[in-house]
């Protein structure tokens, strides 16, 4: 009797311990977000290639599906998810950034803010996101991301993203119907926006 | 050490199925968890439903995009016994309709901004009705269960008024041989 009650915490344990290494390994607990896991990164914006293929490694199946559920197979988009700014410091809410970049080579982009859930961040801003219908210059634009609307935004011709409630954040850059160049040398052939540091009401993140 | 090999084998063992177990039910819980919130949110088998504007309030499952509308259908081949019969109406700007099955993988994506989509989906070895139209393309689903989402691009109010027009006639449905 002792033997078999042995023997079942010993299943048990080695089962639970199986459980949380796979689920650690493919980043659904601890304080991970997609752009942690990656096989391509472009200055820190960074994908897997075999999101929504059933190719896919397990891992990458089961990090999706956590984070990016519904997620197209490329050919019909890529996503690439940034969570530094361009000193690789965390992006943070109590920070003012300006992103700024050009177009790039596909159908449509854009670009939106996650908290650290997955989530649109709580607010009523209706400032989620920057995509290529919003840029009249097709070449250059830039966004201030901030927690409140910057006043001279308007007059600077530069875009607004809030960040209010965001608190840890990222953002992800969606190309849909990317070229064959982005797919096939992304790091050449994606524009990567960049991400400056502004100011910090708290003295900045790590 | 002797003693300690077989319960250490066991507890290997026991890991190791426990480690791939976890990996290989994921997608398929959370996929199956998504759509049991989405039917219990009122959202039928076989019919497309519009969502609401994305926004921090509406939005239902992780990452959507705001600057797109969506539609979505879920199916489910082991409560009927027909193809469903898929139409998606032909919007200007970018729009697809993708298929996912009950694994999260993305097996199709069919492109709705350079014409009307009509589609036929079945699991494999389903008959297929005898009356279906001309033009029409055949998907065959990799498992019984899953969901199909049009995504169209409206980042303004106006073009999500206007893709919601266009949505109420998509059709995802069961078709019947007659």
């Amino acid at each position: 009797m002792f033997k078999a009650l042995k023997y079942f915490c010993i299943v048990i344990l080695g089962l639970c311990i199986g459980m949380i290494s796979a689920l650690s390994m493919s980043g659904l607990i601890g304080n991970n977000t997609p752009a942690n896991f990656s096989d391509v990164n472009v200055n820190n914006w960074r994908s897997d290639w075999s999101i929504g293929a059933p190719a896919a490694s397990p891992y990458l199946r089961a990090r999706i599906a956590r984070h990016g559920l519904l997620a197209l197979s490329k050919n019909e988009a890529v996503y690439l998810t940034r969570s530094v700014d361009d000193e690789d410091r965390k992006l943070n809410e109590t920070c003012v950034y300006e992103l700024s970049g050009t177009t790039q080579d596909a159908f449509w982009w854009s670009i939106t803010l996650y908290d650290a859930q997955s989530r649109l961040p709580m607010n009523d801003g209706r400032a989620l996101s920057i995509d290529a219908t919003k840029i009249s210059d097709a070449q250059d634009w830039s966004a201030i991301i901030s927690p409140k609307r910057p006043t001279n935004s308007a007059k600077d011709n530069k875009h607004w993203v809030s960040s209010l409630a965001a608190g840890q954040f990222d953002l992800t850059m969606r190309i849909y119907r990317p070229s064959q160049a982005v797919l096939d040398a992304p790091e050449t052939h994606i524009n990567p926006p960049r991400i400056r540091r502004i100011s910090c009401s708290d003295g900045g993140g790590t | 050490m002797k003693k300690l090999a077989i319960p250490f084998l066991i507890f290997s063992l026991a890991a190791i199925i426990g480690h791939w177990g976890a990996l290989k039910l994921t997608p398929t819980v959370i996929m199956g968890k998504a759509m049991h919130q989405m039917n219990d949110k009122g959202m039928p088998f076989h019919r497309f439903v519009p969502s609401q504007r994305i926004t921090p309030q509406t939005q239902t499952v992780v990452r959507p995009s705001p600057d797109l509308a969506y539609s979505i259908c879920l199916y489910d081949f082991s409560i009927i016994d027909v193809p469903l019969e898929i139409h998606a109406g032909f919007w200007k700007d970018y729009g697809s309709i993708s298929f996912f099955d009950e694994h999260t993988n993305n097996f199709a994506t069919v492109r709705i901004d350079a014409k009307v989509s009509k589609i036929l989906l079945s699991p494999h070895g389903m008959a297929l009705p005898s009356n279906r139209k001309n033009g029409m393309q055949y998907i065959e689903t990799p498992t019984p269960r899953g969901l199909i989402l049009i995504r169209r691009l409206a980042p303004t109010s106006q073009a999500y008024d206007r893709v919601s027009q266009l949505a109420n006639t998509d059709k995802c449905q069961p078709m019947f041989d007659l």
